[in-house]
């Protein structure tokens, strides 16, 4: 029992990395901008957070950096895309490897290799009363807070989207943009506001890495996940709540493959590393039909 | 008169060349000058920064010949990505084929290597394992665009971490894994590895240039080359003109797997002479990524890629050196690479409004 607990306490905690990089892409996605870059967006707010919390001593600023981090990248690929119209994709791929340099500079400008590696300041963990008792699920309940706010930014997601008028009007925005422009929606800057605000979750997630866990900066410390968190979009069908789902699904592969790693035994754990790969693959091809998608997403729109 | 002419047609050259070759200078100039700026904050020395960075790769044979060794992967990489690019696809996953290129030359070549079989025989057989198997993986996301409509991108991105983890498992797996220390394979068989030609230089540079010339004269002269500009050009006229638009797609998808493909399995057969598990990020592999930006440079076109290849290679090796003579730290150098195709991509946007 209390393996089992551990075992989903650990899931849930690298939930949130995978929640907040897709919610973020989904966020993005449904204005029609596929933003890519996450993998990028993650490993610069990893850097510039880590390194921030560090000399201020406070998890807070650290976070706070990564979500402004983020939110750079965003405005800079929204930026050059609306006003020059260049490929979404290319920008995105582009700031992927801007910020794969980005990050390890920094990191060896201003820390540089220290003898010890130097720890993150600690996140605090909070339980709630009365719901953390609760065996098994309970664990959801203790938490460090950033896991509290990805249940905030998943709930508040998914009432935005469907349950206000702005949300559907946004929605609007990537089913078809000229329509929503005809209507009066101003297409313009509800992209840029659901791209920067894509990328500061997307830098949070990123900043998540080096204070939760591993404790401290680590070259090409997102290792993939920006990638997945693609694939994990793609699964949600673009819809936040079943992004956290996924994200969920994806984490509980992350940690089982860890275990198998240590337990030595035969089986190789590269194969399930494989697994949420795969199985982005496997899914958008069974339900081709099925899977929704924006249907401007990727697409330039201008005017004229 | 006629001499007016002239000096107009000239002139018209001239201002044609510059228009081309402004966003180029202007980017370069732009993305130089400010890692120039930021080497100086940071109180390295730039001049001595500046010359080992640009001077390096051509004033010694040594620099020169460094140069060419990351030629090899970074133009066979580039072409992954630029084939298909002519026809306004993406492949992402130029980085996994290499991955997967190297890993199966590993495989088969260990394989052979009870057969004896002379490097006549061995060498051709390994290049052909290798093209495949990038191949191989780049038709998965061909075939899933073209008979299910999935996006490429996201495809080839999926694909490159299933041979990411591919190239671990082989590395530390058995029959494979070699008994002792880092994990890695065993070696392949002599008559399986690239001869050298120079100290440090081994024969791969021949098939790259041999492939340069083969694309170079399948884009001019071959009816393939034609129908894939016809089709990047305008996708509906070609069809109605009668190219099987998904033929060329897959066409496109095969070619650069098999050149990333190529490029993994040249780095096992010439450098490592086996599979390292850290292939991934420390070998020629890594620049299966690192070729998009080459091939950003040089818009895809095939014509350029040899240049925006060498253009990048003579940078890393650059690099390599300004972080020995002045310390500056390499990464400086990847920003500035990145921020030279943004800004050639944002200038070549301005430019054509």
């Amino acid at each position: 029992m209390g393996q089992l607990t551990e075992l989903i306490s650990q899931i849930i905690t690298y939930t949130a990395i995978y929640a907040l990089t897709s919610i973020g892409i989904v966020i993005g996605g449904r204005t029609g901008i596929f933003n890519i870059s996450g993998e990028g967006i993650m490993l610069t707010a990893a850097s510039a957070g880590f390194i921030s919390a560090y000399t201020t001593g406070s998890w807070f600023i650290g976070f706070l950096v990564g979500a402004i981090v983020g939110g750079l990248f965003g405005l800079i690929l929204i930026a050059l895309h609306e006003t020059l119209e260049i490929n979404q994709f290319i920008l995105g791929i582009t700031l992927v490897i801007l910020g794969t340099g980005i990050s390890d500079l920094l990191y060896k400008i201003i820390i540089g290799v220290q003898l010890f590696a130097p720890e993150a300041p600690p996140v605090p963990q909070i339980s709630i009363p009365l719901l953390s008792q609760i065996p098994i699920i309970g664990t959801l309940f203790n938490q460090n807070v950033i896991v509290y706010f990805t249940y905030l930014i998943t709930a508040a997601a998914y009432y935005f989207f469907y349950h206000t008028r702005l949300g559907l009007e946004t929605r609007a925005i990537g089913e078809d943009p000229q329509s929503a422009d005809v209507v009066g929606i101003n297409v313009k800057k509800r992209r840029y506001i659901a791209t920067i605000v894509g990328g500061m979750l997307m830098g949070m997630a990123g900043t998540y890495l080096p204070m939760i866990i591993t404790g401290t900066y680590t070259t090409n410390i997102a290792n993939g996940r920006g990638f997945m968190a693609i694939g994990i979009a793609i699964f949600a069908s673009w819809r936040p709540e079943r992004a956290f789902l996924g994200a969920f699904i994806f984490a509980t592969i992350e940690i089982l493959a860890f275990q198998q790693q240590l337990s030595g035994s035969d089986f190789p754990y590269q194969f399930l590393l494989m697994i949420p790969f795969i199985s982005v693959l496997i899914i958008m091809w069974l339900f081709r039909k099925k899977v929704e998608f924006p249907a401007s997403l990727g697409q330039a729109y201008s005017r004229e | 008169m006629v001499d007016n002419t002239k000096k107009i047609q000239n002139d018209t050259q001239m201002t044609r060349f510059w228009q081309s070759a402004k966003p180029y200078l202007l980017a370069v100039i732009i993305s130089f000058s400010v890692s120039g700026i930021l080497i100086g904050i940071l109180g390295y020395n730039v001049p001595r920064a500046f010359q080992a960075l640009l001077l390096k790769s051509f004033s010694s044979q040594r620099g020169f010949i460094q140069t060419l060794q990351k030629f090899i992967p970074l133009t066979l990489a580039t072409y992954a990505f630029a084939i298909p690019f002519r026809i306004k696809f993406f492949n992402i996953g130029g980085w996994g084929q290499m991955l997967f290129g190297g890993s199966m030359v590993a495989i088969v070549g260990i394989a052979l290597a009870s057969f004896n079989l002379p490097a006549i025989i061995m060498i051709p057989i390994l290049l052909l394992v290798a093209m495949a198997a990038g191949a191989f993986l780049s038709l998965i996301a061909g075939a899933l665009k073209t008979y299910y409509n999935i996006n490429p991108i996201i495809s080839t991105i999926m694909l490159n971490f299933v041979a990411y983890y591919f190239v671990n498992f082989v590395a530390t797996t058995n029959p494979w894994k070699a008994s002792l220390g880092h994990p890695m394979t065993l070696k392949i068989p002599e008559s399986g590895r690239l001869p050298e030609l120079l100290p440090g230089l081994h024969m791969g540079i021949l098939i790259v240039l041999l492939i340069i010339f083969i694309i170079h004269f399948m884009t001019n002269k071959m009816v393939l080359g034609y129908e894939i500009n016809a089709t990047g050009i305008n996708q509906h006229a070609a069809k109605v003109y009668g190219i099987n638009m998904e033929r060329t797609l897959m066409l496109t998808f095969l070619m650069g797997g098999a050149m990333a493909g190529l490029g993994g399995g040249i780095e096992v057969m010439g450098v490592h002479h086996r599979l390292i598990e850290g292939f991934a990020l420390t070998s020629g592999a890594q620049y299966g990524i690192f070729g998009i930006l080459t091939a950003l440079i040089c818009k895809g076109n095939p014509l350029g890629v040899p240049v925006s290849a060498l253009f990048i290679s003579a940078l890393l090796v650059g690099a390599d050196a300004m972080q020995r003579t002045a310390q500056v730290p390499v990464e400086i150098v990847f920003v500035t690479q990145a921020l030279v195709v943004l800004l050639i991509v944002v200038f070549r946007s301005t430019g054509n409004k």
